[in-house]
């Protein structure tokens, strides 16, 4: 049955029944009708406002998630106590709770509760006896060592044991002495110490004159039967250096021990290697001389050292390689100077964050991988008062707060919102030099094996890799969709575009996954066999098509009016198949013939590129699929809607159909032609499936054809789930998408706009 | 020459040809996934390939490639190898051989070939030995054949009991027991641990503790009865001993008749789309990947098309016209064009940890830290999806509005009728067919769709349906299966991607087939409507 009949049908069928119970209008029936009226239109408005305000809550919900990236940190002062023990604190502690801490000082270790502010009686340090605390090394994870003034050393953990009752948690510190080391035989005081607890053994170095520092390593191995043998080597090493000794550090590993000096030189002699101490000269002047290092420290991972100087200097360095393969102390980053002497550094445990105060009390958090400055909480001011000077700072271990003492002995306990310190606008985007690489680079690698993994989130690469996907589907795509569209609208017959067209709008409903899935099992083995012959399409196709129609020419008349013409198409798509079987073909023969039959060798030699399998040049075929469409279908509707009478003018004066459709149609409709190939840019830069599958999805930077790329929406697909919510990676992910949603959005109402102005301009012609 | 060039007929090919090309892409692609989504089923002959070492190969042949000679000068002939699916992963290590063909010596079709499809382990190839019940040989031969195919239906029949019990009872009695369990843990989450309510529920976990051990008893005594064994001779000499529960069809192609075969396929085709997946989905039946995918467009179906006609109400007969709707429709335009994965991250953001975590926090805070709503789920996935398909929605409808000529309304308002009913009466209904397209090529957008997906709750094995026989029923907080995500994985994640890649094919197909339908029923219902209101408007 015919739907226009049908239709009527129902319409006058029903209306009269609807009418007549409509008709016996009672004054309450109209007033409920108005009122429904009322309330449909209150609702409907309504719901259609919070449906598109619902729509554009997608940016903010986004935005929300990315937001807290460009936070600030802040230290905020919770309490500060009042003094416990005698004074100039050496080294002070803090629980991951931040419930409990511990100073120490000259005359032992005094553990404080934070949370009455009170000291926590606890016995006598063991093996002190008469001689005094001059010294400690850094509390890093386990235990620490004390230096005595009679020469000796006494290793010690304070151990923050945890229990839940019923009244909540319970944090009990307690100390573990372990036997005292003799270190100097002639019992000068232990000036300076450094302690690690390396994978043998410990490792002890201390100061004990100047330029002398004895270094103690202790192996000890476990024997199957009998006792552990314990075996004591003792190393005195004397420094090449001008000045005196002002700091000391030990790597983690026990490779090399580095050595501040009054004069500013960094001394670093290997432990491992019989290789000469080397010195290093700071490198800065202040007041005309190279200021002495106060402090030096490791940070996180042991592989970043942090020096700060009597000038108020602060620097990061590394060992690398340079040039020549020689291995040396280089400068990475120096970060915002305090105003007096670097008097204390502390790591963070977390991250490549690290804490320097100077004597004032100004205290600074820097971040080694950005160089960086975060934060800076000034002396004196209203979060915390430091009267008789800072002495000591430790970052609590789980970095989300920190506490110093001051030289009276009074703990302030500070607290750290600091959620994404490794975050900054260069970190994201630009270069960023990471430790263990030879220069800043732009690396994106979230995840890693070891604990000290520090994750490495560049978004250049990915921006990147989803501008080349792009670059090499637009660059297949574009030609190929114009000129179908071009064929369609102005010389293809009615009677075949009815077919062609639903055809086309099936290649854009094609299921990303489908073609991403093709393109990586079947597509891209494939493809690698016939590359020569990939490069030979674009010339053979075109030259057998003309050959075609030479051919056709030649026909006799009567032959050829059996096709009318806007058939072409047809007689081309068996020239077509046989010009792809001929590239191919001739591929493999030149293939052999020029490329000596190793079109891998070849590139690889001539070019040096290397042949991955799932390249950009599957990707940019497969996207294709995806793309041709959309251009096709812009493109196609904008040539066909070019006024009728404008071309049938311009047929009428004579042009010939190309003429026309060259001279007065393209330019016409050119805008929506533009407005095609941006939707186009906009599809293949969000499109996911395909890149995913197809790619490698290694993020390297550049621009062959014949390597992957990782792009920013393949990357939140396959990153996602596994970041946790609200991490810094999460955030990061989120920003990924806020990037693709702008550079979508954008383009897409660029289109938009340059499609409506094209509307209006035809209404007028 | 010169006539040739001027008269433009060179580039009129020349675009020609440049959409010949596209649509010899699109017909490419849809031949070769017919090509080889269509033969997987197809039981091929069991070939026994003697090689010269004397050893043989017995196997179905899948592939023959040239073996690429390079630096071989030219005029070399060409060699060549064959693919062949030995099976027998248990015993060779690896389901597929490459055989040179130059090694072949003699190729067989063997009568008493027979292939037992297995619920592990993949395919065994061999001849059969003997049947064996308890031990003892009750058939061989040609006569074992025949006991193997009388004693399968009992087989099968014991294996389904056992699968009932475990998966019914023994599951009902577990997912009581983890209520229970849940409303203790509230108990004692609101200090009534010790009450005489936690002392009942904790004699009814008791009880069901009774039951279930009475349920392992019968299991038990089920299992006892799979004594039946088959034992097939693989080439090569070795022997396998197979209990009957573990194979699902044995079946000897090289004697199959085209009917028997063509049963053999369509017995397959069933199996395909009613059964679970075995051996990490890259065997078995996609049943709960159509189910998911089927379920989450119903869901997403569900929500976008009220809520999508509803914003086309409103910007059309609604609202007033002007600068503000003009932005809005071009950002509604615009939204179609954003990147999926985009509303798959926001679906995650909002949906997932900021409604989802809500919700656990206020209804099910018994059950954290283990997220109940706070994950990606059923709902959550179909949500971000109604969003995805709101843009297409809400344009189909709007064209179909503008494309209802003035007269139909504005007759039906001076009748009398008011703005509501004339919407109701005489708008809603002409409309309809254009809300009817706009749906289908959401549903179409929607069954195709992955990336969103990934991150909001499809999982590569879903352990329960999101439908079953527990209250409520409807589990929208469970993760599930889909289509495409199906294609992915196995395509890309399998570990045995060449045994897996034609059930990736097949899978791909029917996706293929369910969206192409979709698509040409809304191209079609398109192009009626044009024509009505072509004639409509006159």
């Amino acid at each position: 049955m015919d739907p226009v009949i049908d239709q009527q049908v129902e319409v006058s069928s029903r209306g009269p029944r609807e009418a007549a119970r409509g008709i016996a209008l009672s004054r309450s029936s109209v007033k409920r009708r108005i009122l429904i009226d009322r309330l449909v239109r209150r609702l409907v408005t309504l719901g259609g406002v919070t449906i598109i305000a619902s729509i554009l809550a997608i940016l903010i919900v986004i935005g929300v998630e990315v937001y807290p990236l460009a936070g600030k940190p802040a230290a905020t002062l919770r309490e500060t106590t009042a003094a416990a023990g005698g004074g100039s604190p050496l080294a002070i502690g803090v629980d991951e709770y931040m419930e409990a801490a511990f100073i120490v000082d000259a005359g032992g270790i005094t553990l404080i509760s934070l949370k009455s502010g009170s000291a926590i009686p606890s016995p006598a340090l063991a093996g002190l006896g008469s001689a005094r605390i001059v010294s400690a090394s850094p509390a890093g994870r386990g235990g620490f060592a004390l230096g005595l003034s009679n020469g000796r050393v006494i290793p010690v953990e304070v151990r923050f044991n945890v229990s839940y009752a019923e009244s909540g948690r319970k944090v009990e510190p307690e100390v573990v002495t372990a036997e005292p080391l003799a270190v100097d035989p002639s019992q000068r005081p232990i000036e300076r110490l450094a302690r690690i607890e390396g994978a043998e053994g410990p490792v002890t170095a201390a100061q004990v004159g100047a330029r002398e520092i004895v270094l103690i390593s202790i192996k000890e191995t476990k024997a199957l039967v009998g006792e552990a043998k314990r075996e004591e080597t003792r190393k005195t090493l004397s420094l090449p250096a001008k000045g005196e000794i002002t700091a000391i550090a030990l790597d983690a590993r026990g490779d090399n021990l580095f050595a501040g000096t009054s004069m500013g030189e960094i001394v670093s002699i290997g432990l491992r290697d019989t290789a000469e101490p080397r010195v290093t000269s700071l490198g800065r002047e202040e007041g005309g001389a190279i200021p002495s290092i106060t402090v030096l420290g490791f940070m996180n991972g042991d592989r970043t050292l942090v020096a700060g100087d009597a000038g108020g200097g602060v620097a990061s360095w590394q060992v690398l390689q340079d040039a020549g393969g020689d291995r040396r102390l280089t400068r990475i980053y120096e970060f915002a100077s305090h105003e007096g002497p670097v008097v204390a550094f502390t790591p963070s445990r977390r991250d490549k964050g690290f804490l320097t105060a100077d004597g004032t009390g100004a205290i600074k958090l820097h971040y080694a991988t950005t160089g960086k400055t975060l934060l800076d909480v000034p002396a004196g001011g209203a979060q915390h008062s430091t009267v008789a000077g800072l002495a000591a700072l430790a970052f609590a271990p789980k970095a989300d707060g920190f506490v110093t003492a001051d030289a009276a002995g009074r703990l302030s306990h500070f607290r750290l919102d600091n959620p994404h310190p490794e975050v900054t606008w260069r970190s994201l985007f630009g270069k960023v030099w990471y430790e263990g690489y030879e220069k800043p680079e732009y690396v994106w690698q979230s995840t890693g094996g070891t604990d000290d993994f520090e994750p490495k989130l560049s978004l250049t690469p990915l921006i990147y890799g989803t501008l080349k996907g792009t670059f090499y589907a637009l660059l297949f795509a574009v030609p190929l969709a114009l000129l179908g569209a071009l064929y369609t609208s102005q010389f293809m017959h009615p009677g075949i575009k009815g077919t062609v067209k639903p055809v086309v709008e099936i290649m854009a409903a094609l299921p990303s996954v489908v073609l991403g899935f093709i393109a990586g099992l079947w597509l891209a083995p494939m493809m690698e066999r016939v590359v020569p012959g990939l490069f030979l399409l674009p010339v053979v196709v075109p030259v057998l098509v003309l050959l075609a129609l030479v051919l056709w020419r030649l026909l006799p008349a009567p032959a050829r009016t059996r096709i009318r013409p806007g058939y072409e198409v047809i007689l081309l798509v068996p020239v077509v198949i046989a010009g792809i079987w001929l590239s191919f073909g001739l591929g493999g023969i030149l293939e052999s013939a020029l490329l000596s039959g190793d079109y891998r060798g070849w590139l690889l030699r001539a070019l040096g590129l290397t042949y991955d399998q799932r390249n950009s040049l599957v990707v940019g075929f497969a996207m294709g699929f995806a793309v041709i469409p959309i251009i096709f279908t812009i493109a196609e509707d904008s040539l066909s809607n070019v006024p009728q009478h404008l071309v049938a003018g311009s047929l009428a004066l004579g042009a010939t159909r190309w003429q026309t459709a060259t001279r007065i149609v393209l330019p016409t409709a050119s805008p929506g032609i533009f407005s095609a190939v941006m939707i186009g840019f906009g599809r293949a830069v969000g499109e996911t499936m395909i890149v995913l599958m197809a790619t490698g999805n290694t993020p390297v930077m550049d621009w062959s054809v014949f390597n992957g790329f990782r792009a920013l929406s393949a990357n939140i697909a396959v990153e996602l789930p596994e970041a946790p919510e609200g991490a810094t990676l999460f955030r990061v992910l989120f920003l990924a998408a806020l990037l693709l949603f702008m550079m979508t959005f954008v383009v897409n109402t660029v289109a938009e706009l340059v499609r409506l102005k094209l509307r209006k301009k035809y209404r007028y012609l | 020459m010169k006539n040739f060039w001027k008269s433009g007929d060179p580039f009129i090919w020349l675009t020609a040809g440049g959409l010949a090309f596209s649509l010899l892409m699109v017909a490419g692609l849809v031949l070769l996934i017919l090509a080889n989504g269509l033969g997987f089923f197809w039981p091929k002959d069991v070939a026994l390939l003697v090689l010269d070492d004397k050893t043989a190969v017995m196997g179905q042949v899948m592939e023959r490639e040239e073996i690429p000679q390079p630096g071989a000068p030219p005029g070399t002939p060409k060699k060549y190898r064959i693919q062949v699916k030995q099976g027998n992963r248990d015993i060779y290590g690896q389901d597929f051989a490459w055989v040179d063909e130059s090694r072949i010596v003699r190729r067989e079709r063997p009568d008493d070939a027979v292939v037992i499809e297995r619920r592990e382990w993949g395919n065994l190839y061999g001849t059969l030995k003997e049947v064996r019940e308890d031990g003892q040989t009750v058939g061989g031969g040609e006569e074992g054949w025949n006991t193997l195919q009388e004693r399968l239906p009992q087989a099968a029949h014991l294996l389904a009991e056992i699968r009932r019990i475990e998966k019914t009872e023994i599951g009902a009695i577990n997912h009581a027991q983890e209520k229970i369990r849940l409303q203790i843990k509230k108990l004692s989450s609101q200090g009534r641990g010790e009450g005489p309510e936690a002392a009942r529920l904790k004699g009814q976990l008791d009880a069901l503790q009774a039951v279930y051990t009475e349920k392992e008893t019968a299991l038990a005594a089920h299992r006892k009865k799979d004594t039946v064994s088959v034992v097939v001779s693989a080439v090569g000499g070795q022997e396998k001993e197979l209990p009957l529960t573990q194979v699902i069809r044995a079946y000897r192609p090289n004697v199959m008749g085209p009917g028997a075969k063509t049963a053999f396929y369509a017995a397959k085709v069933w199996e395909f789309v009613s059964d679970d997946p075995r051996e990490s989905n890259t065997e078995g039946g996609v049943f709960p990947a159509i189910f998911g995918t089927v379920m989450m467009v119903m869901i997403m179906s569900l929500v976008a098309t009220p809520l999508g006609v509803l914003a086309a109400f409103y910007l059309r007969e609604y609202a007033k016209q002007g600068p503000f709707v003009s932005t809005v429709r071009i950002a509604v335009n615009n939204l179609a064009g954003v990147p999926s994965i985009v509303f798959g991250v926001f679906g995650v953001g909002f949906f997932v940890y900021f409604v989802g975590g809500s919700i656990d926090r206020l209804f099910y805070p018994e059950s954290l830290p283990t997220p109940t709503f706070g994950t990606g789920g059923i709902f959550w996935a179909s949500l971000t999806l109604a969003l995805l398909t709101l843009p297409v929605v809400i344009v189909a409808t709007e064209e179909g509005l503008a494309a209802i000529p003035g007269g139909l309304r504005e007759a039906s308002l001076a009748l009398g009728a008011t703005k509501f009913e004339t919407t109701w009466r005489i708008v809603l209904p002409a409309v309809m067919p254009s809300i009817l397209t706009g749906l289908i090529l959401a549903m179409a957008r929607a069954a195709g769709e992955v990336a969103p997906l990934m991150i909001t709750g499809v999982v590569k094995l879903a352990p329960a349906l999101p439908l079953d026989s527990f209250w409520p029923f409807l589990h929208l907080d469970r993760k599930f299966m889909h289509l495409g995500f199906h294609i992915y994985d196995v395509g890309f994640q399998s570990p045995n991607v060449d045994a897996a890649r034609p059930m990736v094919f097949t899978t791909t197909l029917l996706l293929l087939g369910i969206v192409l339908v979709l698509n040409l029923a809304a191209i079609v219902l398109r192009n009626r409507l044009r024509k009505k209101y072509a004639l409509g408007t006159l």
